[in-house]
């Protein structure tokens, strides 16, 4: 029996209860598996934020280069020196983009993550079933085929304008400078408003949230005001 | 024997067996505990294995960054040509205008590339006999935005990592430590003007601020 075991936990003398060799054992087993629980779930679901392979950081990363690419083709666009409306176009993607831009860069920066994903573009949507549906996406051509890649044939995010758009852009004037623009930026705008709504239902993360939604809403009356002044040209 | 030494005797038989009991009792107590002590100890074992092997196992999937050298650099803009004290530059003193992040098939000029770094850049040079097909290996490996991709004469490896204030050799466009570098280091908190554009800039092709660029 146990209790041949002397009782050395309790020198003050109090009630005697004979000392469990099972309990303790078992005490000992609970505590070392909770805290080897507690440091593997750390470890692989993280403080609370975001992982490095969370929709959120993909949206956070692939959404920052979208909306740098929009920034790049409407500085082009001022440069030129378009009509007012143009320009006033230009300028508020200028500064509203860059401005998320910022923010998903601080996000990353707050979550502890790298701003460079160890997976290809897009793949926080790619492996989602709920966004699979992509036939909102105008790629204006098809998609790798095949890989199950939302990414355009050449590696390229859907929306993105190729480097032979930008270099036309960068050196034709006037009228067709301007067309060209309106065309590339609601083609990129509609690509973009597509991946804002696609992180909408994968995260409950407020901040993200907020930004999808100005995203969506924003985009989408530009994209109005654009097409009018495109048709308007003749476009 | 007296009936007094015949008790005496069962008596003490009767204490042997008791002791022996006793002993037997002992014995399975310490087989008992030897289990409850051995399983637990083999338990903790187990779980401090699975949580040892699951670290190590993170860690040894990291390509070592510990041959990374680290710069303090000057910042600031210069018109004129710089002496740059790492081959190629890993930041310092530089052009006004940053050099567009691309991949170029030409030497780039110093001074253009390392304003793109101070933008966020990680800048990627290889030896300009590296193989084609290497050369578009290094192409598809790193990001088509805040990387700058060129050759470069006369560098200690064959290819060369840099990023503001890093730099890393490399064996060649299969070395793991490539991705790992990029992803420290690109847009990573070493740079001076997180934000800032690496497009918009020059293509390097124009009259060159600076000329000490390689093969300029």
């Amino acid at each position: 029996m146990s209790t041949a075991v002397p009782d050395q936990g309790n020198p003050t003398g109090g009630p005697r209860r004979p000392r469990r060799p099972q309990a303790m054992a078992l005490a000992l087993v609970l505590v070392l598996a909770l805290a080897a629980a507690v440091l593997l779930g750390y470890r692989l679901a993280g403080p609370g934020t975001p992982s490095d392979t969370s929709p959120e950081a993909g949206f956070a990363r692939d959404m920052q280069t979208h909306h740098n690419q929009a920034v790049q083709m409407a500085l082009m666009l001022r440069d030129k020196g378009p009509e007012p409306t143009l320009a006033a176009v230009a300028y508020d993607i200028i500064t509203s983009q860059q401005q998320q831009s910022g923010q998903m860069y601080a996000w990353l920066s707050m979550w502890r993550l790298p701003q460079t994903s160890t997976q290809p573009a897009m793949a926080w949507m790619a492996a989602n079933p709920a966004v699979h549906d992509m036939g909102a996406m105008p790629t204006g051509a098809a998609t790798a085929p095949g890989s199950g890649s939302m990414l355009l044939p050449d590696g390229r995010m859907p929306g993105m304008a190729s480097p032979a758009d930008l270099r036309t852009l960068q050196s034709s004037s006037g009228k067709d400078a301007e067309t060209l623009f309106l065309k590339l930026m609601i083609q990129h705008h509609t690509a973009g408003i597509a991946m804002a709504r696609a992180i909408q239902p994968l995260t409950d993360r407020p901040e993200v949230l907020t930004l999808a939604q100005a995203v969506v809403s924003a985009q989408a009356a530009e994209i109005d005001q654009m097409k009018t002044l495109l048709a308007a040209k003749g476009g | 024997m007296s009936p007094s030494s015949s008790s005496k005797a069962d008596r003490q038989a009767a204490r042997d067996r008791v002791a022996a009991m006793r002993r037997e009792q002992q014995t399975k107590e310490r087989r008992r505990k030897a289990w409850i002590y051995g399983g637990a100890t083999a338990a903790v074992l187990a779980i401090a294995a699975v949580v040892t092997i699951t670290i190590v196992r993170e860690q040894a999937a990291k390509p070592s960054l510990d041959a990374v050298q680290s710069y303090t650099v000057k910042q600031g803009h210069v018109s004129t040509a710089v002496s740059y004290e790492q081959t190629p530059p890993a930041g310092g003193e530089h052009a006004p205008v940053w050099l567009n992040c691309a991949t170029y098939a030409k030497p780039v000029p110093n001074e253009n590339a390392v304003h793109a770094m101070e933008h966020g850049a990680v800048w990627v040079t290889y030896r300009p006999d590296l193989p084609a097909a290497q050369v578009e290996q290094l192409r598809t490996a790193i990001p088509d935005t805040y990387t700058v991709l060129s050759p470069y004469p006369g560098i200690k490896a064959p290819v060369v990592a840099s990023a503001w204030g890093k730099q890393l050799a490399l064996t060649g466009p299969d070395d793991p430590r490539l991705a790992a570098f990029v992803r420290a280091y690109r847009q990573g908190p070493q740079t001076p003007e997180q934000g800032a554009a690496c497009t918009g800039g020059t293509d390097g092709s124009g009259p060159a601020p600076g000329t000490s660029g390689p093969g300029t």
